[in-house]
């Protein structure tokens, strides 16, 4: 699959409202708001898009709502955010992407249609596993049979790029229980999935659970059993793996996600949204409340940023391109930032090579069937004193 | 002050018996400081013992106590409470002509409480017994007068105190008063002055903490330490009231500290006599000893670019601190470090958590070991303080170990326990006698090393904690003893070399080797382990190699974080050292001793 080039973009639109929260949940989201709210949190919206005075210059090529639960906004709120955004001075691609993470148990058919008619394009459903009792217990707001409805309903809603989110390492999970997950997600026929393993954020109720006993979790290596498991079981699927957690029938790469591991610039909407462009990085304010208020007064509602320098931009174009499973392309470092990659990581990448953690093919640079099992090691020589190396 | 009207004393007790408080009590009540300004337990100066709860270096205080109309100076000389410093407790003994023995009112008397006891009778001090912490609900002082009589004390001549409360203080000082002897001495002969402490002040140099035996020292006197010769003008003369304040001399009998520009610790030893330059006594004061490592340990900086810093923290802490002896050593696993010697255990812990604390330097500290005398087939006799270093079987005739007399009070209900625990340790039983109908002492010889570390929580724990315990050096004995060699990945790590007796071996290698897979993190290959005697394997284990290491989730478009993780991570890996290509963290480090040897 060809990289984006370098100008096209991307926007990350975060929608933080959420029924219930999730036992695993770390994102930055909220609950027990109603549709009032949601109104005026898509009016602040508006106005931080109006207050951006400068885009990127190339085709927009994504728009992604992310959550939280983006589904549990009204689509008459989100098609008039896409209006206000897409009739904005701007270089739209004709194959924009226009993705929606949806909670199975907030949407019917009818609401399906009325997105698809708002113009999103690509719907990504958090299915997470395919028993109720694990659905419980993660304190997910849906059941199996909500998902494979909501699967359904998108179909006949007319969207044809459907992905999935699954996890795999919950607890008392058993290896049958991940197969009958595998099995039952791919007879769906998705378009994509996303196949990421439970990790324990600290603050949240899960990591409380776990350290009250409340909750076990399997050993690592089931853990790593499962990983492998599900990885083969796409293949066999006809799901093509092209990123460390992401799976992809006929080429339908997330091409949002894309732009992050290639380094594309990326602006962001919402609280606590993150953005990339002319080598700084930055986010906005977590909260909501100050959010929307920040928003409305018509301020600025950056929380921080962080300026990457030209070796920092390097290193993490190596270790982000080496997530996708065709790696880094060598010439389009060589045209981003005017040197080969072994001038900076020339010894790094050399030993990588001599461990077989990384191989090249051609012009690519990408990991080894190993070095995919071992990916941190091999991204965490790309961090921090990497020169020196 | 009249000679006559001095009292010197100390106090001494058995850990948590109360000796802190009751000191606490005794500058409160006498005035010296306002409750105010009382933190709990003033003497203890060091964060760290105040953490820890123990008192690690002396202090001296001196209280103005009025008796009957007449006004006493009273000296309250601190005694470090644990056993790594029986030496330091001596010379502040000498220092004094009586000691409260506090003992707590429902534990009774215990190993240390005897070990001070005998401490104190050694040095001809007057010892007054204080029951304490008698507001306890459980305390009973008739019981404990009891066992003072079982120990050759005098149980009615017990003053009951609560330290906690403030009751029995008055008592407590009036029979200091009254039943400690004031100092004799020849306040006209030549100037002998007993160091019992010194400490480092960044300001004035060392200052010294005498006790005036015989003569008067002034400011402006050139004085002379009798051990090394070495000569300094004092510049100051003070008493700790318990804050220092300043005094033009200390007159025979009398307790305090001055200061003489002196760089270093080094040359103010403890048990030293000062005498003065210009009139020297003829003989120094019985008793001194030069500080004796008993136990050395090897201290690697984690980064090998801190090598410079870690000498230097070293050499600033050895200003305060005599008794730590370090060399530079090279491991061939580890790098550049140093062998330190240190008086026990306490005193190690003590070092590396200021070395990490106070100094940040992140340490790599080998298993402590103690020091070997070793006969060779060549007629040389070596000392060995580093387990990589001892020669090869083929060329010793036998090696020697240090033991100590150790005494066990326990309930006699766990004599078993605690004879198969003594047995366990390779003890030699000695004695049994009985305190009381209930309570006996055993008496073990015990090989040094094998009380080094876990011994005393095993003995808290096969007698439900009931059990004390007290030790003193004995000197050396022959033991069948081998060095233990362990490899990773094929090649052997010098730093987890360790002797042990032969019978032993086997097992501790097998325990060994599976702590070490335990604590060994899988690394990108299979790791082999194996423990070997004279390049016989014993025990293998395999580290196996890392199935998994790889972040499958998202953070949407937080790339930050994610390379915040992985930093960390990376940071994780900088504390752990790498020997040939394997990671090994800090603490496999310390594990070679905390295997259990069944």
């Amino acid at each position: 699959m060809t990289d984006p080039a370098i100008n096209h973009w991307g926007l990350y639109v975060h929608i933080p409202f959420c029924q219930s929260r999730c036992t695993y949940c770390d994102f930055n989201t909220v609950t027990g708001m109603g549709e009032q709210d949601h109104a005026v949190y898509m009016k602040a919206l508006m106005r931080e898009w109006e207050r951006i005075e400068d885009v990127p210059s190339g085709p927009l090529v994504s728009i992604f709502f992310g959550g939280g639960t983006p589904s549990l906004v009204s689509p008459d709120h989100i098609g008039e955010l896409l209006h206000v955004v897409l009739t904005s001075p701007l270089t739209v691609s004709s194959d924009l992407e226009v993705t929606m993470e949806a909670n199975p148990g907030t949407v019917d058919k009818k609401r399906l249609e009325a997105y698809r008619n708002a113009g999103v394009n690509r719907l990504s459903l958090g299915v997470q596993a395919l028993q109720d009792h694990h659905l419980k217990r993660l304190n997910r707001i849906h059941s199996a049979k909500d998902a494979r409805d909501a699967v359904s309903a998108a179909r006949a809603a007319g969207f044809s790029n459907i992905s999935l989110d699954l996890i795999y390492g919950l607890s008392q999970q058993t290896m049958a229980e991940w197969h009958e997950t595998l099995d039952a997600a791919c007879q769906l026929e998705p378009d994509h999935i996303s196949m990421y393993q439970l990790q324990i954020e600290e603050g949240t109720p899960l990591a409380t659970q776990l350290k009250k006993g409340q909750v076990t979790l399997p050993l690592s290596d089931t853990t790593a059993d499962m990983a492998d498991y599900g990885r083969d079981f796409m293949e066999r699927a006809g799901l093509e793996r092209y990123e460390i957690s992401n799976y992809a029938r006929n080429g339908r790469w997330s091409r949002h996600n894309r732009l992050y591991w290639t380094m594309n610039p990326y602006l962001a909407l919402g609280a606590g949204a993150h953005g990339y462009w002319h080598g700084r990085r930055w986010w906005n304010v977590r909260g909501v409340r100050r959010y929307i208020e920040a928003s409305l007064a018509g301020e600025s509602v950056e929380a921080g940023a962080e300026p990457l320098a030209r070796p920092e931009e390097m290193r993490e174009y190596v270790w982000l391109g080496l997530r996708e499973c065709q790696g880094f392309s060598r010439s389009r470092f060589v045209r981003r930032f005017g040197v080969v990659p072994e001038a900076l990581f020339g010894r790094t990448l050399g030993r990588l090579l001599q461990q077989g953690l990384i191989e090249r093919d051609g012009d690519r640079i990408r990991l080894s069937a190993r070095g995919f099992d071992v990916a941190n090691y091999v991204f965490r020589e790309f961090v921090e004193e990497t020169a020196s190396a | 002050m009249k000679q006559s009207d001095i009292r010197n004393f100390s106090i001494i007790a058995h850990i948590d018996h109360g000796k802190s408080t009751l000191a606490d009590r005794l500058i409160e009540t006498t005035g010296a400081l306002t409750k105010r300004e009382m933190a709990p337990q003033v003497l203890d100066s060091m964060d760290l013992e105040r953490e820890r709860g123990i008192t690690i270096k002396a202090q001296a205080v001196r209280l103005d106590y009025q008796s009957q109309g007449h006004l006493y100076e009273l000296n309250l000389i601190d005694t470090p409470g644990h056993v790594d410093f029986t030496y330091e407790v001596s010379r502040a003994l000498q220092a004094c002509e009586g000691a409260l023995l506090v003992i707590d009112a429902a534990q009774g008397v215990e190993a240390q409480t005897l070990a001070n006891l005998y401490l104190a009778l050694e040095h001809d001090l007057t010892v007054i017994p204080v029951i304490n912490k008698i507001d306890l609900p459980n305390a009973d002082p008739d019981r404990v007068r009891e066992e003072l009589i079982e120990i050759g004390l005098d149980g009615t001549e017990a003053i009951l105190v609560s330290a906690k409360q403030g009751i029995g203080i008055a008592e407590a000082l009036d029979a200091i008063v009254e039943r400690i002897a004031p100092p004799r001495g020849d306040s006209q002969g030549p100037l002998r002055a007993l160091i019992f402490d010194s400490r480092f002040d960044s300001y004035k140099g060392v200052l010294v903490y005498i006790r005036v035996v015989d003569g008067a020292l002034k400011v402006g006197d050139r004085v002379r330490f009798m051990a090394n010769g070495a000569e300094f003008d004092v510049t100051e003369i003070g008493v700790f009231r318990p804050h220092p304040v300043a005094v033009s001399e200390l007159q025979t009998g009398e307790v305090g500290f001055f200061a003489a520009a002196i760089k270093t610790v080094q040359d103010t030893r403890v048990g030293d006599t000062v005498t003065l330059a210009a009139n020297p006594a003829k003989e120094s004061l019985p008793g001194y000893r030069p500080a004796q490592p008993m136990v050395f340990s090897g201290l690697y900086p984690v980064d090998t670019n801190e090598y410079g810093r870690l000498r230097e923290a070293l050499e600033k802490l050895q200003l305060n601190d005599a008794a730590l002896t370090f060399e530079p050593e090279t491991s061939a696993a580890l790098g550049f470090g140093f062998r330190a010697g240190f008086l026990g255990l306490l005193h190690l812990d003590v070092i590396q958590e200021r070395l990490e604390r106070e100094y940040n330097i992140s340490l790599i500290t080998t298993a402590p070991n103690v020091v070997y005398q070793v006969q060779l087939v060549n007629g040389e006799q070596i000392r060995v303080d580093n387990p990589a270093l001892m020669p090869v079987a083929g060329d010793i005739v036998e090696i020697q170990e240090p033991v100590v007399t150790a005494s066990i009070i326990t309930p006699s209900d766990y004599i078993g326990a605690v004879m198969e625990l003594a047995q366990e340790r390779r003890g030699v039983y000695k004695d049994l006698s009985y305190i009381d109908s209930q309570r006996a002492m055993l008496t073990y010889q015990l090989p040094l090393a094998e009380i080094m570390y876990d011994f005393f929580d095993q003995l808290k724990s096969r007698t439900r904690g009931y059990a004390s315990f007290d030790y003193q050096w004995s000197g050396y004995v022959p033991a069948d003893l081998v060095r233990l060699d362990i490899l990773i990945n094929g090649e052997v790590v010098d730093a987890f070399s360790i002797i042990v007796h032969r019978d032993k071996a086997y097992h501790r290698g097998r325990a060994l080797v599976e702590k070490l897979r335990d604590l060994i993190p899988r690394q990108l290959f299979e790791v082999p382990l194996q423990a070997s005697i004279g390049g016989r394997v014993i025990a293998r284990e395999t580290v196996r190699a890392m199935r998994k290491d790889v972040l499958a989730k998202c953070y949407g478009g937080d790339i930050s974080r994610k390379r915040k993780l992985l930093e960390k991570q990376k940071e994780g890996k900088k504390r752990m050292k790498s020997v040939g290509s394997v990671d090994i963290p800090q603490e496999a480090f310390m594990a070679i001793l905390r295997v259990e040897d069944k």
